[in-house]
């Protein structure tokens, strides 16, 4: 499926110390529940992805748990971490 | 509750459930307090599947959802009320399970039925309907239009889930769309939306107005439902088979719905967006309701359906959004335009105009490079517009398309409109913002250009005003000084004219030396003297001025003067002249004789009479104030220049001496080195010589070329070492038959000197594999934006910049297309900007550099636009010869080589 630009410009790259709004997906309300919740950058969200093993299910839901994403959110996350791994991990 | 229901195994410790996941066959990671609650969640299914498995013997996927839906609905329900007030992980979960049920596997339409109320449709999320959701359909339909339902009631029951589903987040498309084909795909709706979704998004011919859409679902849905669920798949199939109106819509929707989470980041953005004010209002809403987490009101956002459903006639708007449609169509309209509720007008009456504007600026930007050029752009968006903010407020922090990558450019609306908000809202303190937005304003018109990059500009330099400020100070001071200087002359000059002077110092000698002249001889004495004086002032000022060449009047002129004037003048002449030879002050005549020198003693001696007060007319006095005061102005200035010529040429000598002795240092530390590890490699190998000899070492040191500049360096160096480094001694060593001053290193051990150098300035390797996902897939520009190759704060002297410059060049040396470097000492980000002859020389450049570590940093390299990049370094535009690295040394490159034993380790692409 065709990625946002958001997507692409985090998987372009190493994240970095970028911050959790950074992901695809979340926006800034998502971003500011997650800050919240101490996942305050990109890479900490990413320490979650791989905790969860990086399944697909509980990641999706245990973002949505986290900060209320909706499908479409958790779904463009993971397939951005996804990706992301895919590429530099 | 579902906090009851979550809370089952709550008591189950760590270990416990890791186990008992583990006896599903699951493999869990490790049980945290972050991932407790959805391994809870997981068991929790897992063990209702066994029962239903258990119960339901295989009745499969659909009766697991089902059954889960069931449950589900109950414990939504129950909760109903809770998750009004908890808005929390209390009905997420219950969602949470649906929509976890609906991922692995379940294309299902969980949707159904009770549930729905409150999870807003969360369950017909799913695009695949399957055969048992139907009865779920047919419940589902009571969310939406009463007038709905009679229609096709399963299709209408989908067709609701997916407005509904399309409310939410995703500027649900008109009515049209859908109806067939709901009924026609069903599992492959998953699959297929995503082709089609991609097909369609480069194809995206103009965009309608989802606005227009999106201003009415918005004011529907109000507050409404937590849109968590919606499936934007759902609407896929839905738009596949739009009719004109859908179709236009579609692409424009598509991209809102990629880019909504996005949409949430910039609020700002939108709201700031005025020119798209319609859209800026109806899209907050849009996230305001998709940030709302299963909000209590999704029950009430149900009921609202219902009723404004009622209200469905209503909708003339809909009416139109629903051209195309056939009576089925109709029914989804009526639930828009029951969600649009009062916004129908608005939504009716913009639509044009929205569409106008929309089209105009998101039309371009649908043109495929989008996606080519998408990832070429900055992503670090906050930083980059940290960065901007940190060089202050850069005058030309340009960019429209850096914010434009910050505002999404699917949203592309925003961009064109929002990126000069966003300059404004960024770079508040910038003074240039008014020259950016008017530099902005035609770039932003070309959407390629958005796409593309971001530059940075400097402000431009202040310091031309600075002088003018002060060069209008000082001419004003001048004026005021030299115009005192004139009044003070002039009245000082002016003194000497007045004949009143004279007369005072005439009285005050009388009374002594003359005491026996009578009065009346004293008053004639007196006046002829006036007169005299007069006439002899006269003469002299005349003659001053230069109009009059005689100075002086001779005696017996002066007598035929006085005897002019008067016949009693005549016989007091010669005692005046007495009067005046005895006293000994200036009154003002002066007696002269023959010669200048001459001693008068008596009368008879005198000869000429001259005036010493001359009396000058007011413009000759002026004329000589002015020319003094100017000569002297003149004088003053002189030596004022000459003060400065001597301080420049001071300060000249003074930095050409601290340069030198920077250089002297420099050498010296050079020197040292080469000692140091020639004795080493002595140490290694038994048969150098343990010293070197110095023009050995100069010329080792010096090229050639450089011999006789640094001549004087070089000894400045020589005896430095010689006075002042303890660890190496001069000798003199008889070398092939001459003598040689030598330097020896003495330093015993290495050991002690063998302090861990950290390698600086050097690359070190790449960090990850260069492959199409993190790099763009071809080569844009000429023009690369190198990113952390330094940190400005540490670095230190004033040639940092030069060694950052070769290492570039040593990393590309094999690339000889690079013409221009340009290192922005400035920037925090650390940033070198190169320009390579083409873009093939850029991309080479690109995998060189991208994601190699140098000096412990990271580097990223991204594509500039060639025009702003002349912008900045008009010295690039005719900079076409490539730049080889000074040397041969590779001095950055000695980690790699020692490493990989390669001169030149470049990352794979």
């Amino acid at each position: 499926m065709t990625t946002s630009q958001k997507h692409r410009d985090f998987v372009a790259e190493p994240m970095g110390e970028k911050p959790v709004g950074s992901l695809a997906g979340i926006g800034e309300v998502l971003g500011k529940k997650l800050e919240e919740r101490g996942f305050d950058k990109a890479y900490v969200v990413l320490g979650q992805f791989l905790v969860l093993k990086k399944d697909e299910g509980l990641f999706r839901e245990w973002l949505k748990d986290t900060c209320g994403a909706n499908a479409k959110q958790s779904r463009d996350c993971f397939g951005c971490l996804q990706e992301w791994c895919d590429a530099f991990l | 509750m579902a906090a009851a229901a979550a809370s089952a195994p709550q008591q189950l410790s760590d270990e416990e459930l890791f186990s008992q996941l583990r006896r599903y066959g699951l493999s869990p990671g490790p049980v945290t307090e972050s991932t407790r609650p959805v391994y809870l969640k997981k068991l929790k299914k897992l063990r209702e599947e066994e029962q239903q498995q258990h119960r339901s013997g295989g009745r499969g996927n659909k009766t697991r959802n089902s059954n889960n839906n069931n449950t589900a609905a109950a414990t939504v329900v129950a909760a109903g009320p809770a998750a009004a007030a908890a808005a929390g992980m209390g009905v997420r979960p219950v969602a949470g399970d649906l929509s976890y049920l609906r991922t692995p596997g379940g294309l299902c339409r969980i949707s159904a039925s009770g549930s729905e109320n409150l999870l807003g449709g969360p369950g017909g999320a799913s695009a695949a309907p399957t055969a048992g959701s139907k009865v779920l359909l047919g419940f589902s339909s009571d969310e939406s239009d009463v007038e709905a339902s009679p229609r096709d009631q399963a299709g209408g029951g989908g067709r609701k889930d997916r407005a509904s589903l399309q409310y939410r987040g995703l500027k649900a498309p008109p009515a049209p769309l859908a109806a067939s084909e709901v009924t026609n795909s069903n599992s492959a709706e998953r699959r297929k939306p995503h082709s089609w979704w991609g097909a369609r998004r480069p194809a995206g011919p103009d965009l309608q107005t989802p606005p227009g859409k999106d201003g009415a679902v918005e004011d529907e849905e109000g507050e409404g439902e937590d849109g968590e669920e919606r499936d934007p798949e759902a609407e896929e199939p839905l738009w596949a088979s739009r009719t004109v109106n859908g179709s236009r819509l579609v692409p424009y929707s598509c991209r809102e719905n990629y880019s909504d989470s996005e949409e949430e980041d910039d609020d700002d953005v939108a709201s700031s967006r005025q020119v798209l004010k319609d859209d800026s209002v109806s899209r907050h809403r849009p996230r305001r309701t998709h940030s709302k987490p299963l909000s209590p009101l999704t029950a009430k956002s149900a009921g609202g359906r219902l009723e404004t459903s009622v209200q469905g006639g209503g909708g003339h708007a809909m009416n139109d959004r629903a051209a195309a449609a056939g009576s089925l169509d109709r029914s989804r309209n009526l639930e828009e335009a029951a969600e649009q509720g009062g916004g129908c007008d608005q939504v009716d009456s913009s639509p044009v105009p929205r569409y106008r504007v929309n089209a105009k600026k998101l039309t371009p930007l649908l043109p495929p490079p989008l996606t080519d050029m998408d990832s070429t752009l900055d992503s670090s968006t906050g930083s980059l517009l940290k960065t901007n903010n940190h060089i202050g407020g850069g005058a030309f922090n340009v960019d429209s398309p850096r914010i434009y990558s910050n505002s999404l450019p699917p949203s592309a609306a925003v961009a064109a409109a929002s990126s000069l908000r966003i300059n404004h809202a960024n770079h508040t303190g910038s003074n240039h913002t008014y020259l950016k937005n008017t530099y902005n304003k035609p770039k932003l018109s070309e959407p390629e250009e958005e796409l593309l990059q971001q530059f940075k500009r400097e402000e431009v330099s202040p310091t031309g005003s600075f002088s003018a400020h002060y060069l209008s100070m000082f001419l004003l001071t001048a004026a005021c000084l030299f115009f005192l200087i004139l009044g003070l002359t002039y009245l000082g000059m002016r003194g000497t004219g007045v004949s009143e002077d004279g007369e005072l110092s005439i009285e005050n000698p009388f009374g002594e030396t003359f005491g026996k002249i009578q009065e009346s001889e004293k008053i004639l004495m007196m006046n002829t003297l006036y007169k005299l004086h007069d006439r002899l002032a006269q003469l002299a000022g005349d003659h001053e001025c230069g109009s009059s060449s005689q100075r002086t009047l001779s005696v017996q002129e002066a007598a035929a003067y006085l005897k002019d004037l008067g016949p009693e003048y005549e016989g007091i002449f010669n005692t005046s002249l007495q009067w005046i030879l005895e006293n000994g002050k200036d009154v003002g005549i002066r007696c002269v004789g023959f010669g200048p020198e001459e001693e008068l003693t008596n009368i008879t001696d005198v000869q000429f009479l001259q005036s010493t007060r001359p009396l000058m007319s007011f413009w000759c006095r002026f004329r000589r104030a002015f020319v003094t005061v100017t000569h002297r102005l003149l004088l003053l200035c002189l030596g004022v220049v000459m003060v400065c010529v001597v301080l420049r040429y001071m300060k000249y000598r003074w930095t050409k001496e601290e340069e030198e002795t920077r250089q002297m240092y420099d050498m010296v530390v050079k020197i040292i080195d080469v000692l140091r590890s020639h004795n080493e490699a002595c140490q290694e190998n038994k048969d150098l010589q343990p010293y070197m000899p110095i023009p050995h070492v100069r010329d080792s040191l010096i090229q050639p070329h450089d011999r006789k500049k640094m001549k004087k360096v070089w000894d400045r160096a020589v005896d430095f070492l010689a006075a002042n480094e303890s660890r190496v001694r001069t000798e003199t060593r008889r070398i092939g038959g001459a003598d040689f001053l030598v330097w020896r290193w003495i330093q015993p051990s290495a050991s002690c000197d063998k302090i861990l150098v950290i390698p600086s300035k050097v690359w070190q390797g790449q960090a990850f594999h260069l492959d199409r996902r993190n790099s763009p897939p071809n080569s844009l520009t000429p023009c690369l934006k190198i990113r952390n190759m330094f940190d400005p704060v540490m670095e230190i002297g004033d040639q940092w910049h030069l060694a950052i410059q070769e290492a570039i060049l040593e990393k590309c040396s094999d690339n000889d297309g690079i013409v221009h470097i340009a290192v922005d000492k400035n920037s925090r980000e650390g940033c070198v900007y190169v320009k390579c002859l083409s873009p093939e020389y850029a991309g080479k450049a690109f995998k060189a550099l991208h994601g190699s570590w140098f000096d412990g940093k990271l580097v990223t390299v991204k594509y500039l636009r060639l025009d702003r990049y002349h912008h900045r370094f008009p010295q690039a535009l005719t900079s076409n010869t490539p730049l080889k690295p000074s040397n041969k040394h590779m001095n950055s490159m000695s980690h790699l080589r020692l490493r990989t034993g390669l001169t030149n380790s470049q990352g794979s692409s």
